[in-house]
């Protein structure tokens, strides 16, 4: 009697694995399986355009949580939970003195989730303002701006200025009283500057008192300028952060 | 790399650092990027948790007509607001902000000594520091304000069973800042000192004239006594530690300084925002009522 020998039925695991991991389309999105080499796990995080901004290895003592306090990284994450709640936002708000309120209201009762994404984009805000703060607070005490990161720090402090200005000029934008009069205290700050103040504020609003136009000029800073700003200037101090040689550390 | 040979040049400890030792070393994935997926979600669920349960506000329609009583800017801006309420608002509101900006960009500039980066408050007496700093920060802010909302004269009134009206007379211009301009008998000839029409004679040039009449006592008590606080106490705190040898090198007093900042910060944030009511008046903070309009 012959005796073939048949292959082993696999694992119906295995086989389901196969068939989402290891089709063609995957393969098309995903050059490569998952990595479970080191040499593969570095080249995962060198490739890919998202996770490149890392460094392939890190220093030990900054992997634990109670050296960054993942401070600014939550500034950053909020930043982007901020643009993606702000967009579908914006999908509802109309920028123009007749409709703003409304169109709040409406998010808050008609739209579908409406009321979550704007408490969403509320509260993240704040967040990011507190998140930025500690964040600086944590660079200071670890003594992380000295050289070679002098510059950086100084970027930080930019993009702490800009953090600042995306919330005041987001303020305005639901033109209910608390924002008329916070952006009214506000900018009569700026306008009490010598010399330059009255222009500078003239500009800011548009006008003499916060009204339309000045609700026109905070929309366009808050949802286009002042992002993209922000988005270069954090582009810089990642990127500053690899040049500087990761984060600082003891000599 | 370009940073090692920069640093290098500066230091013997660098010279000496060894080459990163691939021993203390961590792969990125999966250990950094795993530790970074996990916050991501833990973040997204709380601030939705935070999200669901408590909704952001919204008032009433704008109405340039109606000014609510108090009407504050957002919280994050209330120490510039409160700082208002005692200097001129040039001062408050654009130049204290700017030089402090500037100021802390300037801290590394400062501070270039490298040792004990990367560590939390590893420098010795780096802990002092921050408490010295963060203790004469608090207080002194908090003395100020009371001083300039006249509590010291309530808390005369208290404990002499007295009426605040009768605090006497001759120390009217203790009351607060403001009363330095008016409970002392200035020459009144430096209420007015006409600057534009003898001084800058702008109009010999054929330019517009200037308007400049200057309230000495005013420019007193809204700029040259707040600036002198401002500046004058943290140098005079910086001073003092370093003659009395508690502060030695430069990331002490950066130390100092910076926690004596925050601590200055957080405070008048913490008086805008929770003890200023109606008029923007000091209250106990059960005291404040929301705005009314
Ligand atoms: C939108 C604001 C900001 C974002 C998104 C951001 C993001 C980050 C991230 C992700 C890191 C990596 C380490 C960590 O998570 O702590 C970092 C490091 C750093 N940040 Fe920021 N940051 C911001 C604002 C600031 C501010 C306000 C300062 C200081 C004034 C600052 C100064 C620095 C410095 C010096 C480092 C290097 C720290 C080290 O080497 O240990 N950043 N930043």
């Amino acid at each position: 009697m012959v005796t073939t020998e048949r292959p082993e039925s696999r694992p119906l695991g295995d086989r389901v694995y196969d068939a989402i991991f290891h089709n063609y389309v995957w393969r098309s999105v995903f050059r490569s399986g998952y990595p479970n080499t080191p040499r593969n796990q570095m080249l995962a995080v060198a490739t890919n355009v998202f996770l490149h901004l890392h460094p392939t290895r890190i220093h030990r003592t900054h992997v634990k949580i109670t050296h960054t306090f993942c401070l600014g990284g939550l500034s950053f994450f909020l930043f982007l939970g901020l643009t993606i709640t702000g967009v579908l936002l914006m999908f509802y708000y109309v920028p123009s003195v007749e409709r703003a309120y409304e169109d709040m209201q409406r998010i808050q009762t008609d739209v579908r989730f409406g009321m979550l994404m704007r408490n969403l984009h509320r509260w993240m805000a704040h967040g990011m303002v507190l998140a930025v703060l500690m964040h600086m607070m944590r660079v200071f005490y670890t003594g992380a701006y000295k050289p070679p990161r002098e510059f950086n720090w100084v970027v930080g402090v930019v993009l702490l200025v800009l953090t600042l200005l995306l919330s005041f000029t987001g303020y305005l934008l639901p033109w209910d009283e608390l924002s008329l009069w916070a952006i009214t205290v506000g900018t009569n700050m700026v306008g009490s500057a010598p010399i330059l103040g009255e222009p500078n504020r003239f500009v800011l609003i548009g006008g003499f008192d916060v009204g339309a136009s000045a609700l026109i000029r905070f929309y366009t800073l808050h949802v286009v300028g002042l992002p993209l700003l922000a988005a270069v200037f954090m582009t810089v101090h990642f990127w500053r952060i690899r040049r500087d040689g990761g984060l600082a550390r003891p000599l | 790399m370009v940073i090692s040979t920069q640093a290098a040049a500066q230091s013997p400890a660098v010279r000496a650092r060894s080459r990163r030792s691939r021993e203390e070393e961590l792969l990125v994935w999966p250990d950094l990027v795993f530790v970074e997926f996990i916050s991501a979600v833990l973040f997204t669920l709380s601030f939705t948790l935070l999200s669901v349960l408590i909704d952001a506000p919204l008032q009433d329609r704008a109405n340039p007509a109606h000014t609510p009583d108090p009407s504050k800017a957002p919280w994050y801006f209330l120490n510039l607001q409160e700082l208002l309420l005692h200097m001129h608002p040039a001062l408050a509101g654009v130049i204290v902000p700017t030089v402090a900006l500037a100021a802390l960009a300037a801290i590394p500039y400062f501070d270039r000594s490298l040792e004990h980066q990367g560590e939390w408050l590893a420098t010795p007496r780096a802990w002092t520091m921050t408490a010295i700093g963060a203790v004469v920060g608090t207080v002194g802010t908090i003395l100020l304000i009371l001083w300039d909302g006249q509590k010291h004269v309530v808390l005369w009134a208290r404990l002499t069973g007295h009426d605040v009206a009768e605090w006497p007379a001759k120390l009217n211009w203790l009351r607060n800042a403001r009363s330095i301009q008016n409970n002392i008998a200035w020459p009144e000839s430096w209420r007015h000192i006409p600057l534009g029409s003898k001084v800058l004679r702008t109009d010999l040039l054929g330019l517009p004239k200037v308007d400049l009449d200057v309230n000495l006592p005013a420019v007193l008590v809204e700029q040259v006594i707040p600036v002198s606080f401002m500046v004058g106490l943290p140098l005079l705190l910086s001073l003092v530690l370093w003659r009395l040898g508690i502060a030695k090198t430069r990331r002490d007093h950066m130390i100092v300084q910076f926690s004596g900042f925050i601590a200055v910060f957080l405070t008048l944030t913490i008086s805008g925002t929770f003890f200023r009511g109606s008029g923007m008046e000091l209250f106990w903070f059960w005291d404040v009522k929301p705005a009314v309009s």
